[in-house]
């Protein structure tokens, strides 16, 4: 059964057309669920921790998380599905983006990534409700201030410069590390060129002990990501629902 | 309001409330009001508003990864890999990510001090020193005590630290220092390195090249999460699985769970707890039949039906495992974990390592070969089993030792309850700790006088596996120090120089700087390692620069195999200890490890296969629960021969129906607000049960459940409703 | 009891009440305004006025602004290394301050005045780059003693000049140059994009 979208052409279209410099891919098969990623970027980009309670109402703040679901739990067939990790998919066709009522969640036509803007943003969750793979978190209290928390008050030397720390009341989400495509960008045009591929990657790409995340020049198709997200076993998560994903899954399993 | 407001007084109230908005926003944002201070005393090399990186090791446990890290302003802001460093290659694991939480950890101990045992750190029960009072005090427990009563029991890492207290208990007489972790413990390190002495000729720790291996077979061993070297291991699984275009390596786990590192892999063998050694001689005894040929003595007594009977593994799988590792190029088979935390352990990893034989892989891509010395040791080491510390604690409490210099190593919290330590503190008249946290050790002690935290610190740390290079990696401080600490190798240099005599002769170092350089003398003019130099300044700077020397080339230390075949190996059946209708399986938490529990977001990550956070939970499979009437969230009370402890139940499908697991890395009682309190501690069922080799048969345990019918709810990443494919009965 | 107090302010008094109150208030937040933008004292009464006058360059004081994001405040050093040759130094007052800084090894507390909001990223690098001189944005400094920020350091006036730079027009582009008004639009794309400056 095709879809309003298929018909109309939408998930025929290649990475080529649809754009972007930047893209990830994520191999399944090599990701052991370790979490290194999702504290490398906990650490990078000044994401809270909000405390047991909260997060038993789903309320942890992890940019990316790793999924883990179930195949088949009729013991001694237990099968788990590869561990997925799942960080926002920078759709080209992203939900998130038209429903704003004040633009902060918007498309970046320089960088063709879906930004947040954390000053725009007032907190009507509208784009949160929207994402299908709900990979956006949203600052329900003052997660930040070590007036609330005293205990941050050391903890606060490790927040990074580079990363706006958000207040109550605003959504966030995974960014692509722009914070380092932005530097890594000024270092290149200071020097007159473009920024390579392999020049830098995102927290998490950097952190995989099983290199299980490559990030990179998605436009160049002889970096590793391009390499890789043309691999036969690559798919995109929620394909159907049209979203045009910019993440490229390689599913696990033989 | 039953009367209409006017437009002019409309007009009116909204001006108000227009400039009262206005005042409100106008003030700006909170940062205005912030003084910024220039980083006056700032290195030359640094620029203003740019990041300065430093290379150092990482001491979240003894692996020995290397690290870069980012500061900005002096304040440490990001955690890398180095890249350069043969361990780790540029990456890192959760905890080595997570230890900036601990540099800037708000429960720090901030001054030397002097204590009451027992009593919580503060004014009121204690008192702060200066760090002369500090130094003196040790110095006069160095002078005033027999040497043979003087004691350190320390931690894995920092390894320069353990040189030194070496050489100074060497030249005073003293016994040579105790090292001890719990996650030395989980690993079995005595058993696996004895095995290692006995099948592959030295006392090492074995390393297994997965990377280049195509079929392999782990007994236990959580290769993934903690063991040993979980970032090598982790890349060598990546490797093995898809570094080679032409094949993807085939995995089996044999775990009576399905820990993080069986989800990953292509069959999970649940079998039954104690029988992996009969099950390595069984499939061995059958690829030696497939093969042809004689069947080497090792293997040649097991009778294959019996240990399927025993292990609950079927016959056809056995068979399909023998078919898979027959057609490999390079099988390997890995001990590890509850395997060898058995009371046939020792037997168990000699079982393994002789399949290795039998397969042939010794010392070559993808097999087995022993790990090669570090650069600046001559002798292999490995830290204490638990019966060695079972005799370190008898010695205490016959009041053998005076003084205990504590480093690194948090016993009371590590070691079970039943082994006595913290009773033992009792006959030890001084306790002298030098913890960086206020652990429970710490507490328990006499005086603290706290070590730098590592990144604040100066060493080098020997990487024990996980690379076939050679490899030293060292440590510089990143940042100055935040408190008043004092690093421990300057407190026990100058305390050596107060005291006079043998001691100051034993350690005639200017300071910590000075002695790490004199430990790196052997490596001047070394031309097959990571760079050279002539003389040591030069080697020193540029050791501080790449952080750390390793050798170009991999060594592979490799006995030859028939000596392993032709002994005979015999696998008791696993006895355990205590009653109880189930096995007791504790497991290191994926996430915290031994030491991560002070860490919030560490304890803010998800358990990979439970996804329960900030807790400690039982797993239980749910038809299991379903008969006893257990449903998730109720608190159970597991009790076994030497103690009990009660934490929630979570329903996990994926573990055998008599096994029930626990995490281990919460169930402190201080460690800090953030560990404190918080989950409960499976080592304080543990008995004094051990394996051939003197380590703890931690998985050896049989206890009993019971009901309190308290809930507590678990905090879980994942949704509740339907998890499982089935709605939870109310 | 509201209703009497709408018939109160109704009143002649009422109104008169409610307009006092409401100049009160006005003036009130006039005055907040006013004192959040003026410049905040500073621990020694650095006068910028005098230094580019004796043609001390910008970048001598504030190097990090070639490299990169931030400009970065002179260190104790930096102001010692002269002032310990100037014999003003033990005369007069004001650098009897710096004096007792460095002397007795002191951070000075500089409050920062040139500031934009935390949520904006601002990199000094690509606009030295682009050849926009300091005073463009800080004011003519050799004029300037204490200082303060010549105009309110806000988005709009931010945008002004990013669009007025990368306008298709015969100032930026006078040879009709189809190549130079394809980099100019993508120049425009970027330093109108929201996420250049808010990550």
């Amino acid at each position: 059964m095709a879809t309003e979208l298929e018909q109309a052409g939408f998930t025929n279209r290649s990475e080529e057309e649809l754009g972007g410099r930047w893209g990830m891919v994520v191999d399944q098969d090599l990701c052991t669920g370790c979490q290194a990623c999702v504290a490398a970027c906990s650490m990078e980009n000044n994401v809270p921790f909000v405390g047991e309670e909260d997060a038993g109402y789903g309320r942890a703040m992890h940019w990316i998380r790793i999924e883990r679901l179930w195949e088949s739990t009729e013991y001694p067939e237990v099968k788990m599905t590869p561990f997925q990790p799942t960080m926002c998919q920078q759709c080209h066709n992203a939900p998130c983006e038209p429903v704003c009522p004040v633009y902060a969640s918007v498309h970046s036509d320089s960088q063709d990534l879906n930004l947040q803007v954390y000053n725009r943003c007032i907190g009507t969750r509208y784009c949160g409700n929207n994402c299908p793979y709900q990979v956006r978190a949203f600052n329900w209290y003052d997660y930040t201030d070590a007036r609330i928390r005293p205990e941050l008050t050391t903890l606060q030397n490790q927040l990074n410069p580079d990363v706006t720390v958000r207040r109550r009341g605003i959504m966030e989400k995974c960014t692509f590390c722009i914070q380092r495509i932005h530097k890594a960008e000024d270092k290149a045009k200071s020097e007159g060129r473009e920024v390579e591929d392999g020049e830098f990657t995102t927290a998490c790409a950097q952190a995989c002990p099983a290199s299980a995340i490559t990030f990179g020049r998605i436009d160049d198709p002889k970096s590793e990501v391009s390499r890789a997200a043309t691999s036969s076993r690559g798919k995109h998560l929620l394909e159907e629902l049209g979203t045009l994903p910019r993440v490229t899954y390689l599913a696990g399993g033989a | 309001m039953s009367e209409k407001i006017s437009r002019r007084d409309f007009l009116k109230l909204a001006s108000v409330g227009a400039a009262t908005t206005a005042v409100l926003t106008g003030c700006g944002p909170a940062s205005r009001y912030v003084v910024r201070e220039p980083y006056t005393k700032m290195p030359e090399y640094t620029y203003n508003g740019l990041s300065t990186y430093y290379a150092t090791t990482c001491r979240e446990c003894a692996a020995a990864c290397g690290l870069v890290i980012r500061t900005m302003q002096g304040r440490a802001i990001k955690a890398e890999g180095n890249a350069s460093n043969p361990v780790n290659l540029g990456k890192t694991c959760a905890r080595g990510q997570a230890t900036l939480h601990g540099l800037y950890n708000p429960d720090r101990i901030t001054e030397p001090y002097k204590g009451i045992r027992g009593q919580p750190l503060g004014r009121e029960s204690g008192s702060v020193l200066d760090w002369d009072a500090a130094i003196q005090v040790v110095a006069d427990a160095l002078k005033n005590n027999n040497p043979s009563e003087v004691a350190f029991l320390m931690g894995m890492a920092p390894d320069h630290l353990f040189d030194l207290v070496s050489d100074l208990t060497a030249a005073i007489g003293a016994p040579a220092p105790v090292r001890f972790g719990a996650l030395g413990m989980f690993e079995s390190r005595a058993t696996l390195s004895k095995a290692a002495e006995n099948l592959l000729g030295q006392p090492a720790m074995p390393f297994f090249d997965i990377a280049n291996a195509d079929v392999v077979l782990s007994f236990g061993a959580n290769f993934l999460e903690t063991w040993l070297s979980p970032v090598a291991y982790t890349r060598g699984f990546a490797k093995m699985r898809r570094g080679n275009p032409k094949r993807r390596g085939y995995f089996i786990q044999f775990e009576s769970r399905l820990s993080q590192t069986a989800a990953k892999a292509d069959e999970w063998i649940p079998i039954h707890p104690g029988t992996d050694g009969l099950v390595a001689l069984a499939i061995g005894k059958l690829v030696a039949e497939a093969k042809g040929g004689v069947t080497p003595r090792a293997f040649a007594s097991v009778n294959v039906a019996d240990v399927v009977t025993k292990s609950g593994v079927a016959l056809e799988t056995l068979e399909s495992i023998v078919h898979h590792v027959v057609e490999a190029e390079s099988p390997v088979a890995i001990p590890g974990g509850t395997a060898l935390g058995q009371s046939n352990g020792l037997s168990t990893a000699e079982a393994v390592l002789a399949f290795n034989a039998l397969v042939d892989n010794f010392g070559k891509p993808g097999g087995v070969s022993l790990s090669p010395l570090s650069p600046n040791q001559n002798v292999y080491h490995r830290p204490a089993s638990a019966q060695e510390m079972t005799d370190f604690i008898a010695k205490m409490k016959s009041g053998g030792i005076k003084v205990l210099f504590v480093h690194g190593v948090n016993p009371v919290f590590e070691l079970p309850k039943s082994l006595g330590f913290a009773e033992a503190l009792s006959s030890v008249p001084q306790v002298i700790s030098f913890a960086t946290f206020p652990d429970e050790t710490a507490l328990a002690s006499d005086y603290i006088f706290p070590d730098h935290h590592g990144l604040e610190s100066w060493g080098y740390q020997r990487s024990v596996t996980g690379t076939q290079q050679s490899v030293l990696s060292g440590a510089q401080p990143v940042v100055s120090p935040s408190y008043n600490t004092n690093s421990t190798v300057d407190v026990l240099l100058r305390a050596a120089q107060l005291a006079g005599g043998k001691f100051a002769e034993a350690l005639p170092y200017a300071d910590e700087v000075a002695f790490i350089q004199s430990k790196l003398t052997n490596l001047i003019g070394e031309t097959d390692g990571s760079f050279v130099a002539p003389e040591i300044n030069t080697f020193a700077a540029y050791f501080q620069q790449h952080g750390g020397w390793w050798k170009n080339a991999a060594e592979l230390p490799t006995p030859s195999a028939a000596s392993a075949l032709g002994q005979g190996v015999t696998v008791e059946e696993a006895e355990f200890a205590g009653e109880g209708e189930f096995f007791f399986v504790p497991f290191v938490s994926p996430t915290l490890a031994e030491a991560g529990a002070n860490k919030p977001w560490l304890q803010e990550l998800p358990d990979p296969t439970t996804t329960v956070l900030w807790n400690t939970w039982v797993e239980m499979n749910p038809e299991t629960g379903k008969e006893l009437g257990i449903e998730n969230d109720d608190v159970v009370k597991i009790v076994s021969e030497a103690g009990e402890v009660e934490a929630p139940v979570y329903l996990y499908p994926a573990i055998r129906p008599d096994v029930i697991a626990m995490p281990f890395g919460q169930g402190h009682t201080a460690y800090g607000r953030f560990a404190q309190g918080r989950g409960a501690n499976p080592a304080d069922v543990l008995g004094l049960h051990f394996n051939e080799a003197g380590d703890l048969a931690f998985a050896g345990m049989r206890v009993k459940v019971e009901k309190t019918g308290r809930k507590q709810v678990l905090s879980r990443l994942e949704g509740k409703l339907g998890v499982y494919g089935f709605i939870e009965e109310k | 009891m509201i209703r009497k107090f709408f018939e109160w302010i109704i009143s002649p008094m009422g109104r008169i009440a409610a307009l006092i109150v409401a100049l009160s208030l006005f003036s009130l937040a006039a005055y907040g305004i006013y004192i959040t933008q003026q410049s905040p004292a500073q621990p020694i009464q650095f006068k910028h006025s005098i230094h580019v006058n004796l043609q001390v360059q910008c970048l001598y004081c504030h190097p990090g602004a070639l490299r990169g994001a931030s400009p970065g405040l002179p260190t104790l050093t930096k102001c010692w290394g002269c002032h310990q040759q100037i014999a003003k130094t033990d005369t007069s007052p004001l650098l009897a301050v710096l004096k007792d800084f460095v002397l007795n090894g002191k951070d000075i507390a500089w409050v920062p005045v040139a500031q934009v909001p935390d949520f904006v990223h601002f990199n000094h690098r690509p606009h030295i780059a682009a050849g926009v001189n300091c005073e463009d944005c800080h004011g003519d400094l050799s004029k300037m003693e204490i200082y303060e920020n010549p105009q309110v350091l806000n988005m709009g006036w931010c945008l002004k000049c990013h669009r007025s730079r990368t306008e298709d027009n015969i100032q930026n582009n006078p040879q009709n140059d189809s190549q130079i008004s394809a980099v100019l639009a993508e120049k425009r794309t970027k330093l109108t994009d929201c996420g250049t400056c808010h990550y």
